[in-house]
């Protein structure tokens, strides 16, 4: 994730050193067999669940062809309406997202601002709720009615009326920019990371205030990281299930996930299939422009090494980025939580702050009546928790293949790496339960099902954060290996995987954050046996049983801050926001 | 009186008729389960050692209550409790029969028109409890053939917030939630989720034509997803009035909150939901001593004691008055199945979700 862009390593496939050729002949590289199964592997958890998505689609009951299920899924204006909702919304959220996270990442990384650090941390806090989580906590801050802020409205001004309403495409936004501007934050953070001072003092020199100076020079040159981070959010913002579910349906605004519910509740999986697939060519065309952008200009600056980096002074002005800072973490942390976390321990949440609204009754509803609860959560950390490895594992080695050529068209390995990135993970649960739920697998219900779709939706994120680790070890240090007479399994071992233990640490976390929030799958794949604790917010929420939700979400977010933690302090520092 | 037949269409005395077929003493005495048959099913029903059971019929902690009842008195026979919108029961059910990977066992949904359309399409399993006897007569034979049956009733009314909505503004009639005076403060469920709301849908477009619904949306409701979601929005003071489950109502009202029930001249809708057992289902013995369970005197009590409604005459509601004293309505099944598909999908056209 550190890598600023998608897909971003032709700089590195250029430097490929032409291994000795007598090497090769020696003897058979067994490896080659470990190579080819992995890249088996790929193929089969990748491209066989979008294939059945596809066939979904085109299949007739008796199995013959038909193009009828797209013309029915864009029959109605109703579908289309939603189509282009979501458009909106993702083009709302990612604008958003922007404008909090770029500042943000400016004044954490080039300025004095203070309090650097608790900004860093408030950022990895709005990225560790999840986004449901806080769809929730601002129903309770901004319902039109009952909302606190419309509360304390109304009280201040007299009005008779609030003034937020968070059932709008406003609210949809600001809850998921508030959530995903994570994403821009880290691009942008690492992309600044790599300019150097020098150009910066080029343009004071010249007379430019540090305002002008980050404008004109600064700004232009994290451009490709900004859009990279534009892209993935517009993706991340579509592809949501359950603020959708949350927020748009009182909205009344429909989008394509809550149409999509709409096509499985009336058990209409090849609609919702037709319905889904030609927005595999928006993401898909979204990715090839931004690559096209990339390739087009040369941004040598960001990239190379060297240039000394020093902090901009910001005078008085760092306590207004401060305070902006502050906003930011009070709107996506702070007030959120405030009020989840009233809401976990009062007998009505309307009800406000009153020492007769306090029970302790949620928590122990949850704990200790409700018998699926803890089984959730358990299993949400061990489903999030394995799917991390196995990414993990499987992403190393297919980067591992790709940067050092190991296997012919690595670049589709890469590719099929990135691919269901641009599935919406609603969408792709449906390949999954076609390919794995029926015989012969018959994993319907089972822990495998749901792991291995995890493992697939964030293979992406395993993989950029596997080619980032790799880049930053040079074929060097392993050919040493094999000049001295070592075989490549000996250099992965003794080399190449004692380098990378760090990075790939903050990488499992980065998996497993989601992983264990990741409803929009796991809601499709979610039986009695292996339902998820998001799965299970989700039916609470169906409810309308804030309380109780709220203390679910807060036992999911208690146990990720401490694995996070411990992450903190194996890797030493922020993961997140270093080039690896 | 045949629950298909005989109910009149706009009216259902269903304590009248209850009385009338004389519950008080003999039916019990006539055909429950014996204690040997209940032996012999629960030893059975050991082996299988789970059931799992979707239920859309109660709300999430009566669900549970339930789940542990069932586990206290057959200790050895565990229940998963899945609990969620009868929509989503179906749909889940839909999908895993489809995948030839059948997870539930027994169904409890609250959209009769759903185990009607499974046992059309022959995905039921033939079962009648013996408990089935111990219900209240009109209750029973929901489904003659016996592929599911009746475990639980609800009532549909105007639920408010007591606090907020003066006693002369308390809606009388169905069609008072559509007066302007309510504009921005009704709540509602949603026909797509909650078998409850498609129900009530179901009896307004009936009574009153597809207007009501074109005069609802001027009102700008509050549309949530399932029936209880309603309460949440007048217990929190975001809406005053709703088309509301009288049971959870009631039991906000006795915890002190100010919620109270109105039930309406134009009629009380009174759901009559099912449990059925899937065909081939895993646990076929679970499934059958569960569903004896949920036909049991045992299972209204634990309802009444929620304040919700009973399927058994002897036990009586804890809150509201008894469906005798009511004008009720309730929907014919097949009706239901019919109108179910085109009223949902003109919901989505007037409100667009």
């Amino acid at each position: 994730m550190t890598d600023t862009t998608i897909g971003q390593d032709r700089g590195q496939a250029s430097i490929q050193v032409p291994r000795p050729a007598a090497e090769q002949s020696r003897t058979f590289d067994w490896t080659l067999l470990v190579w080819l199964l992995f890249a088996a592997i790929l193929v089969l958890i990748v491209v066989n669940p979008i294939l059945r998505l596809v066939w979904e689609s085109v299949a007739t009951e008796d199995g013959g062809l038909t193009l009828d299920n797209y013309v029915k899924a864009y029959s109605r204006t109703r579908y289309w309406q939603a189509l282009i909702n979501t458009v909106v919304m993702g083009l709302g959220t990612a604008a958003l997202a922007a404008v909090l996270a770029v500042p943000l990442a400016w004044a954490c990384v080039r300025t004095d601002m203070p309090g650097r650090g608790f900004v860093r941390l408030s950022v990895l806090a709005a990225f560790i709720i999840p986004p449901y989580l806080s769809a929730v906590g601002w129903v309770l801050l901004a319902g039109p009615n009952s909302g606190w802020l419309n509360k304390v409205w109304m009280a201040l001004t007299g009005a008779p009326h609030g003034i937020f309403n968070i059932y709008s495409l406003a609210g949809l936004i600001t809850i998921m920019g508030l959530h995903l501007f994570f994403f821009i934050f880290v691009f942008t953070s690492s992309a600044l990371e790599l300019v150097s001072s020098e150009m910066e003092d080029a343009a004071n020199v010249l007379g430019a205030g540090p305002v002008k100076t980050a404008f004109k020079i600064t700004l232009p040159l994290i451009t490709p990281a900004i859009i990279g981070g534009l892209i993935i959010i517009f993706l991340q913002s579509i592809a949501l299930f359950g603020v959708p579910a949350i927020i748009a349906i009182p909205a009344r605004y429909p989008v394509v996930t809550t149409q999509l519910t709409e096509f499985f509740s009336n058990n209409r999986v090849d609609l919702a299939a037709a319905y889904a697939l030609p927005l595999l060519l928006i993401t898909m065309s979204l990715l090839g422009l931004q690559r096209w952008m990339l390739a087009r200009k040369g941004f040598t600056v960001v990239g190379g090494k060297g240039g000394e980096r020093r902090l901009v002074k910001l005078g008085a002005w760092r306590w207004v980025m401060f305070g902006y800072a502050l906003l930011v973490s009070v709107l996506a942390v702070f007030m959120p939580l405030t009020v989840l976390i009233q809401a976990a321990f009062s007998k009505a949440w309307g009800r406000g702050f009153a020492f007769d609204n306090l029970t302790l009754s949620h928590v122990n509803f949850i704990l200790f009546e409700h018998q699926g609860a803890v089984p959730a959560l358990v299993r949400s950390i061990l489903y999030a928790g394995t799917a991390a490895f196995a990414a993990l594992a499987l992403a190393l080695v297919i980067a591992y293949i790709v940067k050092r050529n190991l296997l012919k068209g690595g670049q589709v390995l890469a590719f099929l790496c990135m691919a269901p990135f641009v599935i919406p993970g609603i969408i792709l649960a449906i390949g999954f339960y076609a390919a794995y739920a029926p015989p012969p697998l018959a994993l319907a219900g089972t822990a495998l099902i749901i792991i291995v779709a995890f493992t697939t939706r964030l293979l992406p994120i395993a993989y950029q954060n596997s080619v980032a680790g790799l880049s930053s070890i040079h074929v060097e240090m392993e050919e040493a290996v094999r000049i001295l007479g070592g075989g490549r399994w000996l250099a992965v071992r003794r080399v190449v995987a004692p380098l990378l233990k760090r990075s790939l640490v903050g990488a499992w976390i980065l998996i497993f954050v989601p992983a264990c929030q990741e409803l929009s799958t796991a809601i499709f794949l979610s039986g009695p046996k292996n339902r998820v604790l998001s799965v299970l917010i989700f039916d609470f929420s169906e409810e309308g049983k804030f309380e109780q939700l709220a203390v679910l979400g807060g036992l999911l977010l208690i146990i990720t801050v401490i694995i996070v933690a411990i992450g903190f302090r194996i890797v030493g520092r922020d993961f997140m926001l270093r080039r690896q | 009186m045949k629950f298909t037949r005989k109910i009149t269409r706009r009216q259902f005395g269903l304590g009248a008729a209850a009385t009338s077929a004389g519950i008080v003493l003999p039916s019990a005495a006539r055909a429950d389960l014996s204690a040997d048959a209940e032996k012999a099913l629960y030893e059975a029903a050991k082996a299988d050692s789970e059931v799992t059971w979707y239920d859309a019929h109660h709300h999430v902690e009566l669900a549970e209550l339930y789940g542990k009842a069932f586990n206290t008195k057959y200790p050895g026979v565990k229940v998963n409790v899945v609990r969620t919108t009868a929509n989503i029961a179906y749909q889940r059910v839909a999908q895993e029969i489809k995948a030839g990977s059948l997870q539930c066992d027994v169904l409890s949904s609250t959209d009769i028109s759903h185990s009607m359309d499974l046992k059309t399409k022959g995905l039921l399993e033939k079962f009648t409890p013996a408990n089935a006897a111990t219900v209240i007569p009109a209750l029973q034979n929901a489904d003659p053939d016996g592929f599911f049956h009746v475990t639980s009733t609800g009532t549909i009314a105007v639920t408010y917030n007591s606090g907020k909505v003066k006693p002369v503004d308390v809606p009388k009639k169905w069609t008072d939630l559509v007066d302007p005076k309510w504009k921005d403060q009704v709540s509602v469920g949603h026909p797509g989720f909650s078998g409850y709301v498609s129900i009530w849908v179901y009896e307004m477009d009936r009574l009153y034509g597809w207007q009501y619904f074109e005069k609802l949306k001027a009102n700008n409701p509050q549309i949530g997803r399932s029936i209880q979601d309603t309460l949440t929005m007048l217990r929190s003071g975001e809406r005053m009035v709703a088309a509301g489950s009288t049971s959870t109502a009631f039991e906000s009202k006795v915890k002190g909150e100010p919620i109270d029930v109105a039930y309406q001249e134009d009629g009380t809708i009174v759901v009559v939901a099912p449990s059925c057992i899937l065909k081939g289902a895993k646990k076929p013995n679970a499934a059958k001593l569960f569903m004896e369970f949920m036909s049991s005197p045992a299972a209204s009590q634990i309802a009444v004691d929620a304040f919700g409604e009973s399927i058994h005459a002897a036990i009586k509601p804890k809150a509201g008055l008894p469906l005798d004293q009511l004008k009720t309505i309730i929907a014919k099944p097949p009706l239901l199945l019919k109108a179910q598909p085109e009223l949902k999908e003109k919901w989505r056209e007037t409100f667009g979700v």
